[in-house]
């Protein structure tokens, strides 16, 4: 313990030195940093992310509707992979939006665009766990769920009533916490981050020269940055972000702040959001590359302990309180699903491989899955997942 | 000029570590008898409060069989005294969730409220339920019970009516609610008597799992949330945007929710104290403790202080309207008021007498969702 907290307390001084320097180099950049994530060109802002701030509410109607079992699966298919039009939604404004869900789901530029096959077979899961809630769990919907029987099962103490699959598994909890991996974080960290993407084409020598968009007031990397700022902060308040503002990236950023271990986190993220869109204005790319992988290692992070988490909230319960056990393993689920779409920064690659996030969800699902899952197993998968960041499992198990 | 900053920040997390480092190796070198205290515990307020409730609800299991025999008047009014007088010694023991207690989730099956009415009916018109279930936490114990004996007809008549029209089913589940939560509570009894009760005395060390951090963690955690939160905040709407006067206590009886309130608040009063549970004889307690390792609040001595507070709550308690519905629907100001005086002990409780203590909390708040 002592040795721990000396490590952590000389990291936390090393980290404030070297904060020092930074701020040596913004001087020398000529960076200027505002206070918050305003950036404006003749005197009208040139922020702009409503494609994300639609996708997220998409989700949000998406998995609401994932628990109303007067859904079908077309209804319900038709809020994943809307199209322009089609009455799929509440709100008339994503009705009329000729984004969807579907179409972003692993679809980052690094990560899928050369690789179709991988792709599909993500988008395949979310569908077939679309499907399964429709046809799996809603049939069961009032039948006592029991190993190897779908319905529903209730948290001790007169709790929640969750609704589970044959093993365990709520399929709404799959969806909505394997879409923070499939949809925000990969576009934000290996799409809308990447060189490949701000980088593209003309668009350093636009951005050098402030050649806007047609018709807009941004220059196209200005814009691209702000999309990966758009799948955190898309419903929140972007220049005073009051965080757990959606069900997806955002809940889970004011998650990780909120535990004492890592407070001080969303600040760092929306810091180098900020620095990075300052250094796009001011045309220097290495500080601007420097923050996006400031941004991928935290926001993996944050990934990486939800994992853990929620793995060592389910273990004392499984025992005396299944209804709750298994609530926290689909969470914990969805979260290894999102692992394979964090980044680890100077690698090019997540901090776990699409074959070791499949093996650790097979690990989980085997035979009646969470119905026979032991705390072995959850602590296993926890040392292993620790041993890749930089925190522990002390940190993050409450 | 800016590098004595984070150097000086080294220097205070190398103290910090090293006085916590100091602490986790003197704190349980006190002298206070730490057995003497779990045995007080065990012997004079733990067994003898379980054993109390053991009889009141053998004798609840008396009357109900009249009851069934006869389902008139007479005699479901002696099934309801003989579940207020049973419902009263359990605010007693609701905070002793350790040995099979803890094992059996005791306390979510005899007290978990509100009740559900969908659930309960459910079971007794399929006649297909196990009792046992998790998904029945909420359709068993003292509030299923509140439901069968005040909320299924507006007069003893309807009630009777209610028994003698579908006389099988509800009776069944009337007989069979009873019947577990004496035969739960038989258990417990058993458990404590034959071995359990030296495992709990001999388990002196401060440890996660040694009976005084578990024992005092589920003390706190029954005054936060059993006491302060289910009874008083939840229906207030401290916790909400609206009040919830259907969420209070024995909410069908009426106008039991005071007076349960009291008796719990009375437990966790001489619980501390150490006070005998058959006599007003005054043992080992916290406060003892905490007097013996001579722990001072801001002007008297810690234990003076939390006694004080729970005093406040009491006189902020007293007067409440005996129905907390009526109490929140009529002057809800008055329960905010009681909230807060219960409230102002949690920081007592969980912060200044736990860290004099070195006990750690063991419970946190669920995740929400």
């Amino acid at each position: 313990m002592f040795k721990n907290k000396t490590i952590l307390s000389l990291t936390a001084a090393a980290g404030l030195l070297f904060a020092c320097s930074d701020d040596d180099n913004i001087a020398t950049a000529s960076i200027t940093v505002p206070d918050n994530y305003e950036f404006s060109r003749d005197g009208s802002s040139t922020v702009s992310f409503s494609g994300q701030t639609t996708r997220i509410l998409m989700g949000e109607e998406l998995i609401s509707a994932m628990m109303d079992n007067s859904e079908t699966e077309a209804s319900l298919v038709g809020k994943f992979a809307h199209q322009s039009g089609d009455q799929d939604f509440a709100n008339p404004e994503l009705n009329a939006s000729g984004k969807n869900l579907r179409s972003k789901t692993a679809a980052s530029l690094d990560y899928f665009s050369a690789n179709t096959v991988e792709a599909n077979a993500i988008k395949s899961d979310f569908d077939s766990w679309i499907a399964g809630q429709v046809n799996e769990v809603f049939p069961n919907w009032n039948q006592d769920a029991a190993e190897g029987q779908a319905g529903q099962i209730q948290e001790a103490g007169g709790g929640s009533v969750r609704y589970v699959n044959a093993k365990g598994l709520e399929y709404d909890q799959a969806v909505n916490k394997s879409m923070i991996g499939a949809l925000m974080v990969d576009q934000m960290l290996n799409n809308y981050l990447s060189t490949s993407v701000l980088d593209e084409a003309d668009n350093v020598e636009n951005n050098d020269n402030e050649v806007l968009e047609a018709g807009e007031n941004y220059t196209t990397m200005e814009h691209k940055w702000d999309e990966a700022f758009g799948y955190l902060y898309g419903t929140d308040d972007a220049t005073n972000p009051q965080l757990g503002a959606d069900s997806f990236l955002n809940k889970y950023v004011a998650r990780a702040e909120n535990d004492e271990d890592f407070s001080g986190i969303a600040g760092k993220i929306y810091n180098a959001f900020k620095l990075g869109r300052a250094a796009i204005v001011a045309g220097d790319y290495d500080e601007r590359d420097t923050q996006a992988n400031v941004i991928r290692e935290e926001i993996s992070k944050i990934i990486g302990i939800r994992v853990v988490y929620y793995l060592q909230q389910a273990k004392p319960l499984l025992d005396n309180d299944k209804g709750a056990a298994f609530h926290d393993l689909s969470e914990a689920f969805g979260f290894i699903y999102s692992l394979q779409f964090t980044r680890e920064p100077g690698t090019g690659e997540p901090y776990f491989s699409k074959e070791e996030v499949d093996t650790f969800l097979a690990q989980l699902m085997a035979g009646n899955g969470f119905w026979g899952v032991t705390p072995a197993t959850l602590d296993q998968m926890s040392e292993d997942i620790v041993a890749r960041f930089d925190f522990t499992l002390d940190q993050a198990k409450d | 000029m800016k590098r004595w900053i984070p150097l000086l920040i080294t220097i205070l997390f190398l103290q910090a570590c090293s006085d916590s480092d100091d602490d986790a190796v003197t704190s349980s070198s006190d002298d206070f008898d730490r057995k003497a205290m779990l045995e007080n515990w065990a012997d004079n307020r733990i067994i003898p409060a379980y054993e109390d409730l053991n009889t009141k609800l053998g004798s609840m299991v008396e009357a109900k069989d009249d009851f069934v025999n006869n389902p008139n008047e007479v005699n479901l009014e002696a099934v309801r005294i003989a579940w207020l007088d049973a419902y009263k010694v359990w605010q007693h023991v609701e905070m002793f969730s350790i040995g099979r207690a803890e094992q059996i989730n005791y306390a979510f099956q005899m007290n978990v409220y509100p009740t559900n009415v969908d659930d309960i009916q459910s079971n007794i018109q399929t006649q297909n339920y196990d009792l046992s279930s998790v998904n029945n936490h909420d359709a068993v114990g003292f509030p299923a019970l509140d439901y069968m004996l005040y909320g299924v007809g507006n007069s003893k008549a309807d009630v009777i009516s209610y028994y003698i029209t579908d006389a099988n089913l509800n009776l069944n589940y009337l007989s069979d609610l009873v019947d577990r939560m004496k035969s739960l509570t038989q258990s417990i009894v058993d458990d404590w008597k034959n071995g359990y009760r030296d495992d709990f005395v001999n388990n002196t060390e401060n440890s996660a799992t040694g009976s005084i951090n578990k024992l005092v963690n589920d003390y706190i955690f029954y005054y936060e949330k059993g006491l302060r939160a289910n009874k008083i905040g939840i229906p207030a709407g401290n916790f909400s945007n609206e009040p919830f006067p259907d969420k209070v206590e024995a909410y069908y009886h009426g106008s039991g929710s005071k007076v349960l309130a009291l008796e719990g608040l009375t437990a966790v009063q001489e619980f501390l104290n150490g006070v005998a549970y058959n006599s007003t004889n005054d043992g080992r307690g916290l406060a003892d403790y905490l007097d013996a390792l001579d722990i001072n609040a801001t002007e008297e001595a810690l234990s003076t202080a939390i006694n004080n507070q729970f005093d406040d709550a009491r006189n902020a308690i007293q007067p409440l309207d005996d129905s907390f519905a009526d109490q929140v629907q009529n002057n809800n100001n008055m329960m905010f008021e009681a909230y807060d005086q219960l409230q102002l002990a949690v920081v007592l409780l969980k912060v200044d007498m736990l860290q004099a203590l070195d006990i750690s909390v063991d419970f946190v708040d669920a995740d929400g969702d």
